[in-house]
Order: C-alpha cells, then structure tokens, then sequence
C-alpha cells in the first residue's frame, strides 16, 4: 500500500516537472519564469531539511484539525439524524455554512484569534469538517430498516444502538469520507499558514512566492504530495484493521 | 415592365452599402491600432493613474495603439508575462528587475514610475518616539517576511549597524489588527495607498501618527518601473517609442495639479470600491512621490538608486552575482 502511494505520487511530480521543463525549453523561459532542473537540484539540497521541518509542523496541526472535524462531525452528525426541528435546523445550517469560501472567514478569525496554532487547526478542521459532516449527516440519518425494526418491535432500540448500527453497516463509506477529508485537511493548514502564520509549508510557499521562486515551491510540493501520502497510507491502514475487527463477528 | 427597385429601395440599398463601406472602413482603422498589452504591477487604484490615463484620454490611441491596460496584483508578475507572450510592456519593482535579470530574464527598464519609494513605516510618536533609525532600538517593527520592506528595513539595519537582535521583528500581514492593538511599533504601509486609510482610523480614535521614510535615512530602494523584454525593444523599436511618448505624456497629465478632478474621476471609473474622500488624498501622495519638484521630468531613471538596490540585494544574498544594472537601464534613451 505504502510503496503503491509513494510511487503514484511521484510519477505525477515527475510528469509535472517534465511538463515544466517542455514549456520552459520550447518557449525558451528563462530560470525566472520556471527554474531549471540544475536550480530546482540546488535548491532541493538548500532547503530539503528546513522545508522538512516546516512540512511536518504543517502535517502536526492538519492531523489536529482532521481528528478535531472528525469528533465535531460526529457529534453533529449523530445529532443532525434526528427528525426532530433541531436535527432540520442542523442540516440546512450546515448546508448553508459550508457554501462560505473559508477566504472570506479567516480575516475574521484571525483577528480573533491571532496568527498561532489556534487559527491554523481551526481553519483546517473548517476546510474539511463540512465534507465530513455533510456526509455523516447522510450516513447517520439513513435507516437499516431490516436490522433496526427488530430492535424497534423488541424495544430495546436507543440511540447508541441506532448510531452503532449505521456506523456499523456504513463502515466502508466512513473510512472512505474520512481519508479522502484527510488531503483537506492539509490543504486547509496550508492555506491559513498561507493567509496569516508564521510557521508551516504554506508561510514558507508564501515568501518563496514574494520572491518569485519557483523552484522553492516545487521543493515545497514535492515534500508536501510524500506526507500527505504517508498520512493516507496511515488513515487507510488504520482503517483496514478496524474494518478486519468488525468483520470478523459479522462473518461468524 | 416593372422597375426592379422602386425610389424608396433604392434609397435604402444605398444607406446599407454606405453603412456597409463605412462600417468597414471603422473597422480597417481600428485594425490599423496595434494591440498592446500592459501589466500593472497592482490594482488599480491612485499609483497607476497616469496609466489609466493615457489609455482613456486617448493617448494611446492617438500614437497609433490600442493598449489593453490590466491590473496587477499579489500573484501577477508583469514580468513572467513579458517573457510568456501574454504581455508586450509591464511595471515591476526593482528587486523583482535584479532578481529576474540574475536568472537570465532578458529584460530592459524604459522608465522609473517612483522616484521615493512609497513603503514607509508608520508609528505612534507619543508612544515610540523616532528621530533616527537608533531608535528602532528594542521596538517592534513589522516586516513581510520575502517581501522588500524586510530588505529594506534590513538595509537601514545594516546601515546604522543595528543587529536583528537588538529589536524584534514582526511577521505582518494584511490585517493591521497588531498595530491597532499596540502590540507592533513600526508597521509598513505605502504611504500614497493604506496610509490615509490607516491615518483616518487613527485620527478617529484621537491617536497621533507619523511616518519613517527610509530615504531620508539613506536608503534608495527602487520600487515601480516600467519594463519591457529586450526583445521587443529591438525588433519593434516604433512601437516601444510610441508607447512611451503616449504614457509619459498620460502620466505628465494625470499629475498636473490642474487635472486633479478629471485624474480622481479616472481612477473612480476604474476603482469603485476606494471612497473618493481617500482617493483625494491618496493623489498627492503619489504626485509627492513622483514628481519630487515641480519641473521634474517624469520617469526619470536614478542611476545611483538602481546601483544601491543592487549593492542592497548583494549584500543581503537575494541575487548570486551582479547585474550591471545600469546596462539595463533605457539602453534606447526614451
């Protein structure tokens, strides 16, 4: 799984470097519009060990913010089933919240919470708890009919039980929505490093940016795309074995 | 036998060959106009008066053009678009010139729009008193980290032999919440553009404020010119000259104190989102910063301020080797 990931990732960087290098030889580009691979090499050795460091702090709050939408999720998930006003409330407020581009909030939370950690995990939990949520929401308030009439006709169902059994029977999609929130979750910390941090990937993209360089920004992406990896193969593997311990009494 | 066409038809037939004729005879000359394309380095607002100028009082047109003037900004570079095609002329600051010259960008700088450069510091003078950079001493000063106010502010450091250590620097950003708040001294900001925003919002809560200009401290720092490739400077050498005589002259307009309402109603027309109470001040501003004298020849290239930008970027490891900047600078002489 782990070397299937690296190498698929690094056949796209690859082609995309090829793709660059095309452009800039047949258009005749000089190393200010898209550096050469001599000046993408240097910089790689420059900078590999900082940017690594910066990559990992990135990675530290995305997984934070991933873990931190994944409980809110849940919570306003199982809460967002019901049938009642406030489950209709919770869905039609999340539907609507998710449609503000998080450009527009982070002014706001960064004024109120400054340029630390605290903004960088929140907008990173609100980059990719909507999806999240959105399907949470879904999976939670869809029923099993076949498996919960029993417990209904026998009284015995209660809410955990009701949650316990969707989760159950929805495990494959859950681990699905999850890791595929995981990728937004990074791109979340990046862009709030992006918009106002001092620390993280996406600062340092940002003052490579100021100074026009490119191939600071292709150490960059290249760093970025191998954690980002990495952290699937984890979440997909955490899955994996929570899918083979519940398979396990369903089979027999 | 019945005519053909009848008076009333005839009549008709010839105000639709008349309109046809003329119509592409419009069109032949608008063809005529050769098509230019020219990035700002910002959006638009007071700094790029005077290119809006030449393009809607016609000065463009009436050297033979038809220049499509676009807005610049945070992720637009005039000059990768020189070097991609997309544009034929463009305004980059002088680090941005050094920097894409030291990579091998083939570029010549026409004209200097700024003879000051508009990035100043802003401070509260009850609270941090500042006759001279020594007194940065122990402060808090905002800089954007890869931005020019970090190379400058390092500039005027290394000038006065100040070590990072004996102050703290401050990584800013858009949001001047930290400078409301007291927590940083010494804020960047351009004096022609965020400064009579920022000084209103001071004024209204009774706060006294002033400005550091680097310059009256030594440092010359370049900031906008426009640029064109060497290329095109040499196989079109017409349309390079025309396009100067029509932007230099647009320019001369713009900041003629007797054109003042008709350059506020330009950049109104093109900027709506900027109150024209803030646009009024912001003109002078930039007139100040482009004009130093009244008899002053607008776009005027400091030699001496293009070297030091250079020695500063050396100094300061932002370029590998020299340039010679001065060989880049109006090598046709407009």
């Amino acid at each position: 799984m782990l070397h299937r990931r690296l190498y698929q990732f690094l056949i796209i960087y690859l082609s995309g470097i090829a793709l660059l290098m095309v452009i800039k030889y047949s258009l005749n580009l000089s190393d200010y519009v898209i550096p050469g691979p001599g000046e993408v090499w240097q910089t790689a050795r420059q900078f590999l060990p900082v940017y690594f460091l910066a990559v990992i702090n990135t990675l530290s709050v995305a997984i934070l913010g991933h873990i931190l939408s994944i409980c809110l999720a849940t919570l306003v998930g199982v809460i967002g089933r019901l049938t009642i006003w406030v489950g209709s409330f919770i869905r039609v407020a999340a539907y609507n919240i998710q449609a503000y581009p998080i450009v527009a909030v982070a002014p706001i939370i960064f004024i109120l919470l400054g340029d630390g950690l605290s903004s960088r995990l929140l907008i990173a939990a609100m980059i990719c708890y909507f999806p999240l949520l959105l399907s949470f929401i879904g999976i939670f308030s869809e029923p099993i009919s076949e498996i919960e009439h029993f417990f209904e006709s026998t009284l015995r169902m209660n809410w955990r039980l009701q949650v316990k059994i969707r989760a159950f029977e929805n495990i494959n999609k859950l681990i699905t929505v999850i890791v595929g929130s995981a990728t937004l979750a990074m791109v979340g910390t990046i862009v709030a490093e992006f918009i106002a941090a001092d620390a993280g990937i996406g600062y340092s993209i940002r003052i490579a940016l100021f100074q026009s360089d490119l191939a600071k920004i292709l150490v960059a992406l290249f760093l970025i795309g191998i954690c980002t990896s990495l952290y699937l193969v984890l979440l997909e593997w955490i899955g994996h074995m929570i899918q083979r311990r519940w398979e396990v009494p369903k089979g027999g | 036998m019945p005519p053909i066409l009848r008076k009333q038809e005839y009549f008709i037939v010839t105000i639709l060959l008349f309109m046809i004729f003329f119509g592409s005879s419009v069109s032949v000359l608008a063809q005529e106009k050769e098509e230019v394309a020219y990035r700002l380095k910002w959006l638009f607002n007071a700094s790029v008066v005077g290119d809006l100028w030449a393009d809607v009082s016609g000065n463009f047109a009436k050297n033979g053009l038809d220049v499509k003037v676009k807005a610049g900004g945070p992720e637009r570079d005039a000059i990768k678009e020189l070097e991609l095609g997309r544009a034929q002329f463009g305004v980059a600051s002088a680090d941005q010139v050094i920097r894409a010259v030291s990579k091998g960008s083939p570029l010549v700088v026409l004209a200097q729009l700024f003879q000051t450069n508009p990035l100043h510091w802003i401070y509260r003078p009850d609270r941090s008193p500042f006759s001279n950079p020594g007194d940065l001493k122990g402060r808090v000063i905002g800089i954007t980290y890869g931005g020019n106010d970090e190379t400058i502010m390092r500039a005027l450091l290394a000038k006065y032999s100040l070590n990072e250590n004996d102050l703290n620097l401050y990584s800013v950003r858009y949001d001047y919440t930290p400078f409301y708040q007291g927590k940083v001294e010494f804020w960047p900001l351009y004096i022609n553009a965020q400064a009579p925003i920022i000084g209103a919002k001071l004024k209204k809560a009774g706060e006294k404020y002033s400005f550091v200009n680097p310059a009256d401290f030594g440092i010359q720092f370049v900031a906008n010119s426009v640029v064109t490739s060497r290329n095109m400077l040499e196989s079109r050498p017409d349309t390079v000259s025309r396009f100067m005589t029509a932007l230099l002259q647009g320019w001369r307009e713009a900041l003629d104190p007797a054109n003042t309402e008709r350059a506020i109603k330009t950049i109104l027309q093109f900027n709506d989102q900027t109150p024209e109470a803030i646009v009024r001040q912001q003109l002078p501003a930039t007139r100040k910063l482009m004009l130093p004298t009244s008899d002053f020849a607008f776009g005027k290239i400091d030699v001496a301020a293009w070297k030091q930008t250079e020695e500063i970027m050396l100094s300061q490891k932002l370029i590998p080797a020299p340039v010679n900047v001065e060989k880049l600078l109006n090598p046709a002489g407009h």
